[in-house]
């Protein structure tokens, strides 16, 4: 109930990872160019899951830390497909792929600092320790950076070091060495876990630790008090080296933190309030539309919201039962639960994602064929229990599968609402997976691998923590997937991964994928320069507020 | 007397120690609360999963999980929540305040206003005001106390929130009487009502029929011979010794406020106390916080149970017989 | 619940007049006309109100759908996902919910739902009760202490965290003793935790009467008959506590119209695809700004409900019973 909340926000934070990319209008009604200085009021219903590069997993620490620290690689700071492109930040240029991809060589610039109390220059050191540090503080991130040569024997405490990862202070290159190619890793370096920490930074969660909270970017947090406030002020320590790095605008941003958010709504409209760092409550985007068309901004993101359909569970063992079911919803009806706010899709990847999106055009909407496909597989009235999250709308999405399920021939026999902190635990253990399930996806980092790797190569079912929740595993898209791994990032990539999608939802079908999510964000009159970035929205470095 | 309130603290220890065995038996139970899974996030390996569970003592015999927990709760007060990670008493000594504000505001509102009604209702008994009370007293005691905040938010901080009667009510949220008196009031006011009016009823009923009772005995009889004023007999005899009840009452209702009414208001009105909290622990099957609420929650509950029962035995020597 | 009995109960001979004084209440004559409008409303009225008005069952949805109202052709859930709200048209009286489900034929479906639970979980609350407060009052010893301690082990249990701490661990997991499966979606669970977490306060009055009583010469005058404990409880005691036992029976139902609402606002009570008015309110309380009829309609329903109920209470118990205080909490 205190989900009302908001939804679509809480559901994508709780998903952790980050959202995707799109356009922004950008600092739309410009008083007459960027104006520097300035605090912002921003404002913020919880505390950001961490303040810790090493352990922050959710779209309010990656803001907040895209602000105030750096890695090798960044994302292009730009909306639209734009910023899913990588690009170097304080490595000084992109890395040198050798050994048939399995190597990366970076050169670290020199003249990167850290900030109090550290104040001193970042070594490729650093970020060895950082990647190591991951290992050592449960990171939710680890996973990720299993790729590199001896990352499980270091987690198995076996060895000193990562074998695979060579860092050369002297030299200013840090080495990676991977298991086998993957044109992903440049994205995956690109994340906040592989940010530089001083080496030395404990081995626990220092978000509340002043001493370790050591900035590189242009912004340091100055003060975090939980459930109070977070304030951020400008690095002295920070000189740009990078267009990439750019130096910011505000002088500071002050964050409040228990923020609701319809005391948000109110603030903003006030002037009490600029930013918030969630989404405006879905019932009242419509009118807030309608009266400061100028402050409200709908912006794309990289997710996909879908039914999973458990292709081990009878009846959504059959292909034609999976196809009925993404025949027989109404994906505009389905928007329209969603307040509008989105995109209806068939595919598995989102718009933002540029040449591996295709356009949907299998499954148009007709309730005839798929009750006579559901006949033909003699599925008709087979029992089927509908799972979701209680974070609306999806229990309303889950009501309306109910009825579009019965009215093709099987048999609801309920749809069970689970608490959504508990919710998505449950879809990842093989034990509990449901035979269909309200189900959502936001990126990691924006390539076609995050989402076709990790959510449909049947080579990656496991009974725990199994994000494969549909069981999708038909051989030839596994060796499709793989062989598109070893790729390097660019248009043939994304080729490949358009044609698995495609073929995922032809020869599959476990998925009945539904909305594109859009983030609406309500802000005062005065902030500009909204720059909508698919892995870490809002940056903060580009708003600016007009005097 | 002495004995009898050390039974009551050996049986409140025996009902603590029964409950916290309850809610750890019945939350070992449930399929898919699995807290390692949740700990280690969305791209576990298997071995980060086996150490989460090594680390956190998820793979001892229960009985041991039992008495670990059981040591952080109150040796080491050292407890930490599977969900997010935060240290528990931290967080339920920031909510005991901010319910205790919420109770404690709407207990004078409920207490005083009850009183007049009662008061008002007996003066008047059988007679058309008393009836029209008497619904009125029951309509307040049969709303949903989650319906009423909810639309009651909805209409003064929302529909009606440009009126300027209202225009100064807070959408929700707590501010600590330290900062602000008035704005802790301002933000408790629309709480208070809320949780004040689902109770007047019942002492309203209370001190109306004790009223009637007292007035039918001989003192009162006695002072209305000697040629006292009705109004006069009312407030020097009556009400005085009709009183009692109520307050018995009153301990009963507040430990119950206190332990288990706010899981319902706190979260419409984001308050965030301990009832917020509970409701919270539950919603994420999050053990050691539920564990930590229910026993402060059912020491309340004790407490106020044996405060009363000793009154009712300093009021009527027959029970301590029994 | 607190209970001040007299000793000397209303018994059978009492009915007539508690039946003379009952009639004179215009309150109490008033709410059960309420009640009894309610009850024909949800029960009979539900299926005939969707024949004549708009033949939409209560979980009908109509998302891209249209109604036409003076010549307008006006969508059933607007491109923004905001339903129709209210107005004078046998379609979508009451307005229609984000999903496009007509809301007044739900609030009656759900009226029978929440009617339902409520009763039930009344009757069997007040049978166990029953059963254990004769048991402990009457046998005494190590029965009256066993007894006891459950009871104020779940008493000193805070209700609502009680409740929605075992309707959470059966809404996950559903229920199996033995042979007995209930399903996680039955209404049998609300129904039963609903029960269970009253049963303290029920039971503790009638137990205490049952002590009182227990000593009284017509129970002492039948156990010199011969009359077996069974037989004494049943034929003896039963009917003397009835009067109390009654009026509890009409409270405790408000009471637990009032907790299925609690509980299914919480999300842990009536399952979702069933309408109750808890539920309607849950679901349509997070679209409160765009369209306040889907929470305020059906709380209406729950306050009309229950207040009638224990204006009824209220009046029984008057009737029955001048001296008794009873309350339920």
């Amino acid at each position: 109930m205190v989900k009302r909340a908001l939804a679509l926000a809480a559901l994508a934070a709780m998903l952790a990872g980050c959202g995707g990319s799109g356009t922004s209008s950008g600092g739309s009604g410009g008083a007459g160019g960027v104006q520097n200085g300035g605090v912002l009021k921003a404002g913020i219903p919880d505390d950001p899951d961490h303040l810790d590069t090493g352990i922050s997993y959710a779209v309010e620490g990656w803001e907040l830390l895209e602000a105030t620290n750096n890695g090798l690689l960044t994302f292009e700071k730009a909306s639209g497909a734009a910023g899913s492109q990588v690009v170097p930040d304080i490595a000084t240029t992109m890395p040198a792929v050798t050994d048939g991809g399995r190597t990366y060589t970076f050169h670290v610039h020199p003249g990167v600092m850290f900030s109090a109390p550290v104040n001193r220059a970042v070594k490729p050191s650093d970020f060895q320790y950082a990647i190591e540090r991951l290992f050592h503080v449960g990171s939710p991130g680890v996973g990720f950076y299993t790729i590199i040569q001896g990352a499980d024997a270091y987690a198995a405490h076996h060895t000193a070091h990562i074998a695979g990862i060579v860092a050369n202070d002297k030299a200013m290159t840090i080495t990676f060495h991977l298991t086998h190619p993957d044109g992903a890793f440049l994205d995956i370096m690109a994340m906040p876990f592989a940010f530089a920490v001083p080496a030395g930074m404990p081995y626990k969660d220092i978000s509340t630790d002043a001493q370790w909270r050591v900035a590189t970017g242009p912004y340091m947090i100055k003060t975090y008090v939980p459930k109070q406030q977070i304030v951020l002020v400008r690095n002295p320590n920070f000189k740009q080296w990078s267009p990439n790095s750019p130096n910011g605008h505000l002088n500071e941003i002050d964050i409040q933190i228990g923020i609701t958010p319809e005391q948000a709504v109110n603030e903003t409209i006030d002037g009490e309030l600029d930013w918030y760092m969630e989404a405006v409550p879905p019932d009242r985007l419509t009118a807030l539309r309608a009266q400061y068309p100028k402050q409200v901004h709908m912006f794309p993101r990289n997710n996909v919201t879908y039914f999973s359909m458990n292709e081990r569970l009878a009846p959504f063992n059959k292909l034609a039962v999976r196809q009925a079911v993404n025949y027989a919803i109404d994906r505009p009806a389905l928007v329209k639960l969603f307040g509008g706010q989105g995109t209806p899709t068939e595919t598995v990847l989102p718009p933002g994602f540029g040449s591996a999106y295709h356009e949907p055009n299998l499954y148009p909407h007709n309730v005839a064929k798929a009750k006579q496909l559901v006949q033909s597989a003699g599925a008709t009235g087979a029992p089927v229990q509908i799972w979701t999250t209680n974070a609306d709308p999806a229990p309303q999405a889950a009501q309306y599968l109910a009825s579009v399920l019965s009215s093709i021939g099987l048999k609801v026999t309920g749809v069970r609402t689970l608490d959504d902190s508990v919710y998505w635990d449950t879809l990842l253990s093989e034990k509990t997976d449901p035979q269909i399930a309200f189900n959502h996806f936001d990126q990691d980092y924006p390539e076609g691998e995050d989402f076709i790797d990790t959510l449909l190569n049947g080579q990656n079912i496991v009974n725990l923590g199994n994000n494969d929740t549909s069981n999708t595993n038909d051989p030839v898209l596994n060796r499709m997937i793989d062989q598109t791994k070893l790729m390097p990032l660019g248009a043939a990539r994304n080729a490949m991964w358009a044609k698995i999608d495609n073929l995922f939802m032809k020869r599959d079908a476990g998925w009945a994928p539904f909305i594109h999510l859009e983030q609406p964000t309500f802000v005062s009159a005065r902030l500009h320069g909204l720059v909508f970035d698919g892995s870490y929205f809002e940056l903060i470095p580009e708003m600016w507020l007009a005097r | 007397m002495g004995v009898f309130i050390l039974r009551r603290m050996v049986g409140l220890v025996v009902v603590l120690f029964a409950i916290s065995l309850l809610v750890f038996v019945i939350f070992n139970v449930i399929p898919g609360g699995d807290p390692a899974l949740r700990l280690a996030g969305r791209h576990p390996t298997q071995q980060n999963i086996r150490q989460i569970r090594k680390d956190w003592g998820f793979d001892k015999p229960l009985y041991v999980q039992y008495g670990d927990m059981m040591e952080r709760l109150f040796i080491k007060r050292d407890l930490i929540s599977y969900q997010d990670q935060t240290a528990v008493l931290p967080t339920i000594e920031r909510g005991i305040p901010r319910t205790l504000s919420l109770a404690t505001g709407a207990a004078l509102i409920w207490l005083v206003t009850g009183v007049a009604i009662g008061v008002l209702s007996a003066i008047h008994q059988g007679r058309w005001l008393d009836r029209i009370l008497t619904v009125l007293a029951l309509a307040g005691v049969s709303i949903p106390i989650f319906w009423l905040g909810a639309v009651l938010l909805y209409l003064l901080t929302f529909r009606y929130h440009s009126w300027a009667v209202f225009s100064w009510i807070p959408p929700g949220g707590y501010v600590p009487i330290a900062t602000s008196p008035l704005q802790w009031a301002e933000h408790l006011i629309l709480p208070w009502i809320v949780l004040a009016v689902v109770s007047i009823g019942f002492y309203a009923r209370v001190v109306r029929a004790s009223l009637l009772d007292v007035r039918a005995m001989d003192y009162i009889r006695t002072a209305r011979a000697k040629g006292l004023s009705d109004r006069r007999v009312l407030f020097r005899h009556t009400l005085r010794t009709c009183l009692i009840p109520v307050v018995t009452l009153f301990g009963l209702d507040f430990g119950a406020a206190v332990g288990g009414t706010v899981i319902l208001i706190e979260p419409i009105f984001g308050i965030e106390g301990v009832g917020q909290y509970a409701q919270e622990s539950v919603a994420h099957l999050d053990l050691p916080p539920l564990m930590a609420l229910t026993l402060y929650g059912a020491f309340f509950v004790v407490v106020a149970n044996t405060v009363i029962d000793l009154a009712y035995a300093w009021l009527d020597p027959r029970t301590r017989a029994q | 619940m607190t209970v001040e009995a007299a000793a000397a109960p209303a018994g059978r001979g009492g009915l007539s007049l508690a039946w003379r004084r009952l009639r004179r209440n215009p309150a109490a004559i008033a709410s059960a006309i309420v009640l009894v409008l309610i009850v024909l409303a949800c029960f009979p009225g539900a299926p005939l109100w969707v024949d004549v008005a708009c033949h939409h069952g209560p979980n009908d949805q109509n998302l891209e759908g249209f109604i036409h109202q003076g010549g307008h052709r006006i969508p059933v859930v607007r491109a923004d996902g905001t339903p129709i709200g209210p107005g004078w048209r046998a379609c979508y009286l009451l307005g229609a919910d984000s999903n496009g489900r007509d809301l007044a034929v739900r609030i009656l479906y759900g009226g029978r739902i929440s009617l339902e639970v409520g009763a039930s979980s009344a009757l069997l609350c007040v049978v166990i009760a029953l059963v254990m407060g004769l048991l402990a009052g009457y046998t005494g010893g190590i029965v009256d202490s066993v007894i006891s301690r459950l009871l104020d082990l779940i008493w000193s249990f805070p209700v609502y965290l009680l409740a929605v701490a075992l309707a959470t661990t059966l809404a996950v997991g559903g229920l199996a003793i033995g042979p007995l499966h209930v399903a996680s979606s039955s209404l049998a669970i609300p129904i039963v935790v609903i029960a269970v977490v009253f049963v303290p306060y029920v039971a503790r009055p009638i137990r205490g009467q049952v002590l009182a009583l227990r000593r009284m010469e017509f129970v002492e005058a039948a156990v010199a008959t011969g009359a077996g404990p069974v037989r004494i409880m049943l034929f003896e005691l039963m009917p003397n506590v009835a009067s109390i036992t009654l009026v509890m029976l009409t409270l405790i139902v408000a009471n637990n119209i009032l907790t299925e609402a609690a509980l299914s606002f919480l999300g842990v009570g009536v399952p979702v695809l069933t309408p109750s008015w808890g539920n309607i309110i849950e679901q349509g309380y997070s679209s409160i700004v765009t369209a306040p009829a889907l929470t305020v309609a059906p709380g209406i329903a729950i306050m009309l409900t229950v207040v009638s109920l224990n204006v009824l209470g209220d009046a029984l118990r008057d009737a029955l019973d001048p001296h008794a205080r009873i309350r339920i909490r």
